[in-house]
């Protein structure tokens, strides 16, 4: 394990939560005079659209994406994952099954099929949106799996552990899966990263309600305000980095083992 | 069919190809069309608010035609979809959808063409460059930018670069510019061009680096051949087929790239028709836009197996 990689992720999480539970109630608080003001002592990161205070709309707005994207990829590692190694154990047309259908997720753009979900119900919340991206997000985890499982399933341990009596279940809990979190590990990451990615997208394309502070809600009045007040612009994008960033460095905090244990 | 020639072979391969993607975009837009009816809230709520009453929800449930049973509206779907007749505009009443449909999938297409084509190109001359002998030591800074572009996600990167470069230095017009023309469009491709770019550049770095050390290769360097002609024809020729694979992979997230750019330039594509008829809840054009969203995807990944299967001579045979 190297923790290492966790603490920055970590440590933007409780900050986040710490400002937004300190000035939260600023970011959606509109004052007329202090429309986008530049930074200063009282709002250090300056104001936005209506006198929000960016520091606050960027702590709630990380804070949310932050929630959202590991919630989606814990889901989605936890069903893909088992998913795939099941079927590479079962082998047959479960297996094919499986291979085809995460195939087609994959190839299939996430934000084309969020807006087909999204527009089709009359006020978005944060619960439809884990929904469809878990819809899509499985199916790395799945391939993945399928393909190191069926490295594995060859491997002299199963083998000898089958031997033993171990059922497909149990062998599947106490083997295959322990191997197989390494490359979860990483995916997980990755995944997450694009799930902050996705949901600041469908917030600049206008898809979240609006008045509800997010990080692509920010990314669109900083583009709009570009001439005037380029300080929005460059936190909310920022804010995006530094997320994803965060969390593609916490995945990888369980893959600098896989070398050294590898069969 | 072994006695059949090679072109009636490619024949049959083309048409099964083409009836297969039919039948994906026919799921597809199954699937557009029940989700957009069967999901929780009733659509004449979601289009004229809660505040409206009952008689005007009946005209509008008449008029769009939600007041017959699902496999009536299903089958009207399917017709209209075989024609390709997606009705009228309900907030602009004459204003054809298919239209309308057909000029924003040009615009969205023309910018994803033009970026794909800069992508290759980018793409290619960085991996030729990185595995060459002409920048000596600099070589890394090539492969340490493709690293850099990969990382940054186009939805920061394509905002701050537009901000440097048209609100600080005043080199190209402010996207949404009317006089933007052809600039802002190669502006855009440019933008989306650039995280395919680097993907494209560090496949084809790798597969490039693999024919290194092949004979056929020594023997254009021993018969006299430049560095140039060696990496640039000998060596690039077979390599095509691993490029041209990496960039209908990326095509999907090609596609997403372009609306958030259409959005950002104020392009009038398809990301800006499904935004502007999901705000305005237009719902015959929002289902146009969403089944012709689908459509482009499709159509992109069938391009791409094809290009891939007449550059490759290696893949016809299977």
């Amino acid at each position: 394990m190297k923790t290492r990689r966790v603490i920055p992720l970590v440590m933007l999480l409780v900050l986040a939560l710490v400002v937004a539970n300190a000035r939260g109630r600023n970011a959606s608080e509109l004052e007329p005079s202090r429309h986008l003001a530049s930074p200063s002592a009282a709002f250090p990161l300056g104001c936005g659209e209506g006198g929000i205070d960016l520091l606050a709309a960027l702590a709630v707005g990380v804070g949310k994406a932050i929630l959202l994207a590991g919630a989606v990829s814990i889901v989605a590692m936890v069903l893909g994952t088992t998913l795939g190694a099941f079927a590479a154990q079962r082998r047959g047309w479960l297996e094919r099954l499986v291979e085809r259908a995460s195939e087609l997720t994959q190839a299939f753009p996430t934000i084309v099929l969020a807006l087909v979900v999204v527009s089709s119900v009359k006020a978005p919340t944060r619960f439809h949106l884990a929904v469809v991206f878990s819809l899509t997000a499985w199916a790395g985890f799945a391939r993945l799996a399928l393909a190191e499982t069926r490295v594995l399933r060859e491997a002299a341990f199963i083998e000898a552990s089958r031997a033993l009596g171990r059922g497909d279940f149990a062998l599947l809990l106490r083997h295959l899966l322990p191997q197989l979190m390494p490359v979860a590990g990483v995916q997980w990451g990755a995944t997450a990263a694009g799930v902050v990615i996705s949901e600041a997208s469908l917030g600049f394309l206008g898809f979240i309600a609006p008045g509800e502070a997010s990080l692509g809600e920010l990314l669109g009045q900083g583009v709009v305000t570009m001439l005037r007040a380029p300080h929005i612009l460059f936190v909310a994008a920022f804010g995006v980095l530094l997320t994803s960033s965060c969390l593609l460095l916490a995945g990888m905090a369980v893959a600098g083992e896989s070398r050294s244990r590898a069969p | 069919m072994s006695s059949a020639s090679p072109h009636s072979r490619a024949l049959q391969t083309t048409l099964r190809a083409l009836v297969e993607q039919l039948a994906v975009f026919l799921v597809l837009a199954s699937a557009i069309f029940f989700a957009l009816r069967l999901l929780p809230g009733d659509p004449a709520t979601l289009i004229l608010g809660d505040r409206a009453g009952e008689a005007e929800r009946k005209v509008l449930r008449a008029r769009l035609h939600f007041d017959e049973p699902l496999r009536v509206q299903y089958v009207h779907f399917l017709r209209n979809l075989s024609s390709l007749d997606f009705g009228e505009s309900l907030r602009r009443p004459g204003m054809k959808v298919t239209r309308t449909l057909l000029t924003a999938l040009g615009s969205t297409s023309l910018l994803a063409c033009l970026s794909v084509f800069f992508a290759a190109i980018v793409g290619i001359i960085s991996a030729v460059l990185s595995n060459g002998s002409w920048l000596g030591k600099n070589k890394r800074w090539v492969e340490r930018s493709r690293l850099l572009v990969s990382a940054v996600p186009l939805l920061v990167l394509a905002p701050v670069v537009t901000y440097l470069v048209t609100c600080k230095m005043r080199l190209l017009p402010l996207p949404g510019d009317p006089d933007a023309g052809a600039t802002g469009l190669l502006f855009a491709a440019g933008l989306l061009a650039l995280p395919l770019s680097a993907q494209v550049g560090r496949v084809t770095h790798v597969a490039l680096a693999s024919q290194a050390r092949l004979p056929f290769l020594l023997a254009v360097r021993a018969r006299g051949g430049s560095e140039i002609r060696m990496w640039g024809m000998h060596a690039l020729a077979p390599v095509l087929g691993p490029v041209v694979t990496v960039i209908s992979t990326q095509l999907g997230a090609l596609l997403g790239g372009a609306l958030v750019l259409e959005k950002l330039f104020d392009r009038r594509g398809l990301g800006m028709l499904i935004v502007e008829s999901y705000s305005s809840r237009d719902f015959p054009l929002l289902e146009a836009a969403l089944i012709g969203a689908g459509a482009l995807f499709i159509a992109t990944q069938a391009m791409g197996r094809m290009a891939h299967l007449a550059i490759d001579p290696r893949v016809r045979g299977s």
